[in-house]
Formats: structure tokens, sequence, C-alpha cells
């Protein structure tokens, strides 16, 4: 038996020549199996990292579909329910588990915003479109109409609106308002001011969260867009 | 090329070998760990830097452009003075200090306050002053002071009263206004404060104290309201949320809006506020406390007390609250007090404590009701606090008892088609049945309320229902028409859980359902608060209380119906008489005899502030109208006169103070008015404010979240496709 023979790897990239002159254990270098083997956890977790990186990343990016969606397809599912309440059904169901009916369409068509207001402005319900604020006068009535929505669907559009614009609503009673925005500003979310019911005009007040680009929901701060009947 | 067989050579284990192995093995682990944790650090400062990329314009948009720290009004965590004005952006300057003097002489008490705020500046200003008061507080006098003059201020309808500060405020005149934005909630506005002026507002205010009886002895609490915190912030599961409460008549003179950005003034200047109580029980005292502040208290004689804070004075970030407990055996059975009116009548006030032996009376049966909100707002420490109220409460049911259990949120359930015998097979899996519930959704309490409220009164049991939720509804006014018409023998008692409950709501909803409010502020409270309650829902009531007032007099009491009585509570009657003279007589059903108690007209002692009270009374009974349906106009026709003749603060009138002599320069600027601006309310301990419903969804986050999680993983991916099976042989 050739000593080179007893040597491990003499095509190594490593391999010297000296090992075997002096195969000492010390310089014999670990078995590649051992190191394969060793380096599996590793890149094991590794892969499990990746993996989950992965399903994280479509759960919320399921979610942020979702909640468009949601906005989107309640929509049309609302649109429905809006030509059935014109053709006189009282609180038309947009679905049949609803707890909510279109109460008014708003157009901005200076924006090509449109959407269909629904009663009730509940976290649950503006989830599916701008929500009327029970209590506040019915939208085309006299009085202030409040309507909120949230800035990254339905009312992403408030963020352009300008003093003067156009606003249109039509009613249930199949009649339309227009009002002409006056005043836009930011205010606390506890500065319920602007639910006021003092005017004997009609007025619209629509509410959204501030900052249009803020990332996250819950922060103190609304938009408000009143308008005044043209 | 060597072959695997060459690789796999397998050296003789030797200990020498090992420790090799080891030591890399540990390299390796460590060089894992440091590259997770570079990872990690790259990944949590790139989101760092993407969040505040994208947020920049948000916090750009609020730093102040003064250099102060900027104070979001939702921060403001009690009454602050906001000054407005043309050049400046408003912020919020502290009063100088208020002083408040409160007077109690047995059951009354006679609060002063004094707000003395300053104008720091060189130009001319307008302050709004937003503040608490007690609840049931008849605010009936008001005096601006400017250096040594004093000008009275005098009861106007709100519209004629607002306009006639803006008159004042234009003309360069001071002047006060007082209005009144719910019962307990009010508005100071001072015009042309003057540069480095002080102007002083002094309110007086009057009030009847709470009295129970606990363990025979009589006890007193009298609470002033300096907190204007905790209020609703919807957390988590805010899409589920009922938002967005609104009360009615929240309008207010836009003229008198505040516009951000509103400055934190400096801790050291935050309003210190100064309480002294000259303290006059009638009877010997046993005991003061004071829970939440360090007093001093000076003994005077048996029965009065003198209490100061220790520390001089506080900052207004804490509500304050003395109770003191009578001596045993002191405790009165009867008070009156009644004053002369102007009108000639007389008015009286009476406390009247049923004697407590009808307590060892055998206890009528009772059918409970529970009612347990499971709605997406009692979500967190609010749900597990009224899961363990209600399993207490459970378990404290007699054999003889019926009860029932109603979980609702988006809609409705019981637990038993009817109300069942609390036996043990029953409670047990009642107790089971309550641990498994979860809150989630919508809040219909209607439905609730009317399931609970339907069902065979029965005359032989006592029926209660009793109620756990936060109450964030906004439709109050609604429940309260329909616990009216619905109550029927049943009585309605509100347990408030939570941090912030709406315990405008719930004190409101116990009053129309004859029945009364607990709260429960933390989960450690829970047996305490129900424990009393309990104790007070077991004792035999007194029930059907008539009021006999002297034959041939004419009279008008409040309120009108007298609550059943349970045990350890007053009645408490305010009423105006034609005569002076002559024998009230109370009686009511307790149990299985009729209590009856006899008071003399010429007993009583001589208080002040009598009518004020009275009136107040009658006010909140008009103003109860509004629930049942009365047309507003109608309310409002009776209040303002009646308001107006006894000098009160109501939602219809408010007090103004002008000083006739003009005090700024027709061409010095004041504020300006025309400018649309806010002021941050919803200041109150007791969040009777509603919110602006929320307007955002969290898709850019999930969006944002979502994008960085699928790039690491496919950069993570891409270096584990690339890298060779082993590195360090590739070399």
């Amino acid at each position: 038996m050739n000593t080179n023979d007893f040597c491990h790897d003499r095509g190594y990239a490593e391999f010297l020549g000296v090992e075997c002159a002096w195969p000492a254990n010390a310089n014999l270098g670990t078995p590649r199996a051992e190191l394969v083997r060793r380096h599996t956890p590793a890149r094991r977790l590794a892969a499990i990292a990746a993996l989950t990186l992965a399903v994280t990343a479509c759960w919320h990016l399921g979610q942020a579909g979702y909640i468009q969606a949601k906005a989107w397809f309640a929509q049309v599912l609302i649109a429905d329910a809006w030509s059935r309440t014109l053709e006189g059904e009282r609180e038309a169901r947009p679905w049949p588990w609803a707890d909510t009916w279109p109460v008014a369409r708003l157009r901005v068509p200076g924006r090509h915003a449109e959407a269909y207001v629904l009663a009730g402005a509940s976290g649950r319900t503006i989830a599916f479109g701008p929500g009327y604020m029970f209590g506040t006068a019915l939208p085309g009535e006299r009085g202030n109409s409040v309507i909120g929505a949230h800035r990254d669907t339905h009312f992403a559009f408030l963020q352009w609106v300008r003093n003067g614009d156009l606003i249109e609503l039509d009613t249930q009673g199949g009649t339309t308002v227009r009002y002409r925005v006056s005043n836009t500003e930011v205010v606390d979310k506890s500065d319920t001011r602007v639910l006021a019911q003092g005017s004997r005009t009609r007025e619209l007040t629509l509410i959204t969260c501030y900052p249009f680009n803020a990332l996250k929901a819950g922060g103190p701060l609304r938009y408000v867009v009143t308008a005044r009947e043209a | 090329m060597n072959t695997t067989a060459d690789r796999t050579v397998r050296l003789p284990d030797s200990p020498h070998n090992k420790r090799i192995a080891r030591g890399q093995r540990l390299v390796d682990l460590i060089a894992y760990l440091l590259l997770m944790f570079a990872t990690a650090l790259g990944f949590s400062v790139a989101l760092g830097g993407v969040v505040l990329l994208l947020a920049t314009p948000a916090s750009a948009a609020q730093s102040a452009e003064t250099g102060f720290a900027e104070m979001k009004p939702a921060d403001a965590r009690q009454g602050t003075l906001l000054f407005r004005g043309d050049q400046v952006p408003s912020f919020a300057v502290p009063l100088l200090a208020t002083e408040v003097d409160i007077q109690v002489s047995g059951p009354l008490a006679h609060t002063r306050v004094v707000q003395t705020f300053s104008n720091p500046s060189d130009a001319w200003y307008e302050g709004i002053y937003v503040f608490p008061l007690p609840e049931n507080a008849a605010v009936n006098r008001l005096r601006m002071r400017i250096g040594q003059r004093v000008i009275e201020a005098e009861v106007q309808e709100r519209a004629q009263a607002q306009a006639t500060y803006r008159k004042a405020r234009e003309t360069g005149q001071r002047a006060a206004l007082l209005e009144q934005e719910r019962p307990n909630m009010f508005t100071t506005s001072v015009a042309n404060i003057g540069p480095r002026e002080q102007i002083v507002i002094e309110l007086e205010y009057r009030q009847t104290l709470d009295y129970r009886q606990v363990e025979g002895t009589g006890r007193y609490s009298l609470r002033f309201p300096m907190v204007v915190g905790p209020r609703y912030i919807p957390g988590a599961g805010a899409d589920d949320e009922e938002v967005g409460a609104v009360a009615a008549g929240a309008s207010v003179l836009d003229a008198l809006r505040i516009s951000p950005p509103v400055v934190r003034p400096d801790e050291h200047l935050l309003n210190p506020v100064r309480i002294r109580v000259s303290l006059d029980a009638g009877v010997p005292i046993a005991e003061v406390r004071s829970p939440f502040h360090a007093v001093q208290v000076i003994r005077d004689g048996e029965q009065r007390r003198k209490i100061t804070l220790s520390e001089g004075n506080t900052p207004a970030n804490r509500d304050f609250e003395l109770t003191w407990t009578l001596a045993a055996g002191s405790a009165p059975a009867a008070t009156l007090f009644a004053e002369p009116g102007e009108d000639g009548r007389q008015y009286a006030l009476l406390t009247l404590m049923p004697p407590a032996p009808f307590t060892t009376t055998a206890r009528l049966p009772r059918e409970v009701i529970f009612v347990i909100d499971t709605s997406g707002s009692m979500e967190g420490e609010s749900i597990v606090q009224a899961r363990e109220a209600l399993a207490m409460a459970l378990r404290r049911l007699d054999p003889a008892d019926r009860f029932n259990v109603i979980e609702f949120n988006s809609d409705s359930r019981a637990l038993f088609d009817s109300a069942q015998a609390a036996s043990d097979g029953n409670i047990h899996h009642a107790v089971r049945w309550v641990e498994r519930l979860r809150a989630n959704g919508g809040t219909e309490m209607a439905g609730a309320l009317k399931k609970a409220l339907t069902g065979d009164a029965s005359s032989d049991r006592v029926r209660q229902v009793i109620f756990l939720t936060d109450g964030a509804v906004g439709n109050e006014q609604e429940l309260f028409a329909l616990i009216q018409q619905r109550l029927g023998a049943s009585r309605l008692f509100t347990v408030g859980i939570g941090s912030a409950p709406n315990s405008h709501f719930m004190r409101k909803a116990a009053e129309t359902g004859r029945g009364s409010f607990t709260y429960i502020g933390k989960v450690d409270e829970v047996k305490a608060r129900m424990s009393e309650l309990f104790s007070r829902l077991e004792a035999p009531m007194l029930k059907n209380i008539e009021v006999r007032w002297p034959a041939g007099s004419t009279v008008e009491a409040w309120p009108a119906h007298i609550p059943d009585l349970y045990l350890g509570e007053p009645v408490v009657i305010a009423a105006a008489l034609d005569i002076a003279v002559g024998k009230i007589e109370i009686s009511g059903d307790a149990g299985d005899f009729r209590w009856t108690s006899t008071v003399s007209l010429g007993d009583a002692n001589a208080g002040t502030g009598i009518g004020s009270l009275w009136a107040r009374q009658k006010i909140d009974a008009l103003m109860d109208r509004l629930n049942s349906g009365t047309p507003e106009d109608e309310v409002r026709a009776a209040v303002i006169p009646l308001a107006i003749e006894h000098q009160l603060m109501s939602r219809y009138t408010s007090f103004v103070a002008v000083d006739r002599t003009p005090a700024r320069p027709a061409d010095a600027a004041l504020d300006g008015g025309a400018m649309p601006t806010k002021l941050p309310h919803g200041w109150n301990y007791e969040a009777v404010f509603g919110e602006l419903p929320r307007g955002a969804t969290d898709s850019r986050w999930h969006l944002l979240l979502g994008g960085i999680a699928l790039l690491l993983s496919l950069a993570l991916w891409v270096t584990l496709r690339r890298q060779p099976t082993n590195p360090s042989l590739a070399r």
C-alpha cells in the first residue's frame, strides 16, 4: 500500500502533498460527509426561515388584498341593493346577512370618484363603503350629513379634493343634490364639533383618517371635508 | 477526481479529533447566530427606514413651527386653557391657578371654583377653557374679576348669550361666557385678555352628596372631577367596533373653535389645583378618607373637619375624591333642609334613610337576567373582568332564585330559552358557558335589552336585569326610550366594565331602569364591587314608595316617581311647597310589612341653594322627557324660563358677563375671528363624548410587511440555491 493511498483526498484543493509525509490526524481535515451533515441543520433552518417568510408574505399580502377586495366587491353588491332602493324597497340589504343598507350615492365628477353610502359609520360598515353616521341629517336632507370612509379605499380621493369642487349626491328619493366643497381641515378624532347640527341648509361633512399616506390605521387625526349645497 | 468513498473515509475516533469537531461545530453555530442577528438587524433597519420614509410627511405636518413640543389634542389628560391668536399658532397656556373651595353641610355641598388665567404675551387674546364638573352640579353663579372690579354674569338663553359675548368681543370689551356642553362638561370663554393681564373667573355650584349606608354606618362621598383623560381608543379588533357615538346637541359657536397645532406646556406649568374642603357633617364623623390624594385633615370638634391637600396643590390629572364615614349610630334617619324662595314658595330637600331592621325579613325570591356584552370593544381586559364578575354573580344565586344569561354582540343569544331554577347543575352549566365567551363583533344592544326585559313579571318574584357592558354605543337615546317602554316591573342594574366605560350612558340607563350603576375599573376590584352590588340586590327592597305631603298644600316634587330602594340607599326628594308647616309622610312596602316614616316641615334646617337644587332636578326631569320622545322645542320652552328664573346653567342657557368699558383699542388685533379653529375635547373622565369615525385600514401596512417578507424570503432562497454544499470545501 502506497503511503499516499492512506492520505485522505489527493484531489482536494488544499492538498499540499505534505499531509502524507506527515499524515498527522490534526492535518487530515474533516471528512466531507461529516461536514455536510454538520451544515444541514443550518441550511434547514435557513430554508424554514425562507418558507416562514414566504408564508408571512402571503398572509400579509392576502390581508391587504382582502381589505381592498372587500371594499370594491361590496360596492358591486351594493349597486344592486341601491337599484332596489330606488324602486322603493326600504332598507334593501346588499347581502342577506348585512346589517346595513345603501342610503345614498356619492359622486365627485372632478375626481372620477363614486361610491354608495351605507347606513352606519361603524368599522364593520365602512369596510364595505362610506358610512353615513346615525344621528346626523340624512344625506340630502337639511342639516349636516356626516359620512365617514377609509382613506385608503373609498375616500382615498379626498386628498385631492379642493375648495369649490363639485360633489353630487343621489338620494333614496331619486333626487340629486349638488354640493360645493367649502372647507378642508385636519382635526382630532375627539373633536365632535364637526358633527354639529346647527345649520338650516344642506351640508355634507366627509371624514377620513389623516395623514393619507400613514401606514397603520388608528391614528388620532381625521381629515374633514365640508361641502355646502351649491 | 476522487470518489465519494475517498471522502467519507473516517478516521478512528480519537479524543483529539472529537475536540476539533466540537470546536468547529461551535464556531459554525456562533457564525450562524451572528448571521441571523445581522439579518434581523438589517431587516429592522430596512423596515424602520421604509416606515420612516413613508411616514415623514405625517410627522413633518405635526411639528409646530414654534419649537415647542407639540401636543396632540388626544394627549390632553386634563382641562387645558387654549389661547387663540392671529399670528401665532394656538397654544395651551396653563391656568395660573385653579382654586376650589368646597363647603359641606350635611348632605349638601357648595363649591366655588376660581379660575385665574393670565396672558403672558404682548397681544390680545381670547381664552377658552373646557373642564368637567360633577354630573349633578347646579351651577348658579358666575363672576368675572378684572383687578378690583367684579362683574356679575347673568343667565341668558344660550344663543342670546353667545350673541352678547360675540358683540362684546368684537367691540373690544372684556367678556366671559360659560356654556354647558354636557351635564358634566363646561366651557368658559374669555374675550379680550389684555397683554400681561389676569382675568379671574369665579363660578359656584351646589350639589347633593352621594350617601350610602354600609353595614349600618352612613358614608358620604364627594367627587371633584379634574381628569379629562381616558377615552375610547379603538383598540385591537376595531374593524368590528362600534365607534362614532354621537350625542345630540354638540353644537357650539363656530367662532369659538380653536385650531391646531396645540402646544404642550412644560411639565411644571401644568394647571395646579388647590382644593380646600370645609366639612360639617352635622353629626359626629368617624373617619375621613381621600383615596387618590394625600390630604391633611384638621379636626375641629366632633362634627367638623378642614381638609387640604398635603402638597398644597396638585396637577389636574386625577379626580379628587373624599369620603367620610359617620360615627356608628349617629347616621341620621332623615335630614330636611328648607329655604324660602323668592316666589313665596318653600323649597325643601329631604333625605331619608329607611331603617335597617327590615333587612332581616325573608328575602324575596328573584329572577335574575344577566346580560353580558361580548362586542369587539370588550376585547382584552374588559371581557375578562366581565366573565369573572358574571361567574361570581352566578355562584351567589340562591336555589330559590331563577336566572338566565344573555350574551350579545352583533346579535344576542340566551343560555336558556326561559329563566331556569338556580340549581347546582344549571349554575355549573352557566359558569362553563360564560367561561367560553369571547369578545367579537358589533354592539347591537337593543335586541339583548328587549330579550332581557321581556318575561313574565310575576309579583312573587323580584325581577332584576344585570347588564355588564362598557356602553360603547351611539344610539343612547333610542336605548333609553326602549328601557322606559319595556321595563315593567323589572329593574335594570348596569355594571360598567373597562378603563373608560361610557358612564353617562350607564348611569342614565340604570336611572331609567330604576336600578343602580356599579363601576368596575380593574380586575382586582371585581370581587369587592360585585359583593357590594349583590348585598344590595339580595336585600329586600322597599317598593312602591309613596310620599304624602301636608294636607292642603300644592307641591311640586322631583323626582316625580321615586325608585325602589335597595339596602343602604336613601330617598332624596326635592320639593317646592306653598306652605312651611305640616308633616311629610313616606311609606313603602318592605317585604311583608309597610314601612312608614314621618318628618315635620317645622323641624327643617335652614339651607341655602335648595331652590337651585330643586330647579336643577326639575330641569333633569324635563331633559329626560327627550328620551320618551317629547320634541326638543317643547322641552326647551319649559327649561329656559325655569333656568332663567333660578339663574341656572342648562343646555339651553348660558352665563355671560360683559365689562362695559372697552379695553382693547379698535386698531389692536384680536385673535382671528373668522379663522375656523378647533377645540380638542372629549376630555372628561367619563368619556361622555363620542369620536369621529375611524377612516383607515391596515391594508398598506400589510402590503408593506408582505412585500418585505416576500423579498427577504426570495433573497434567502436564492442564497440557499447558490451556496455550494460546503463553502469551506469549495475554496
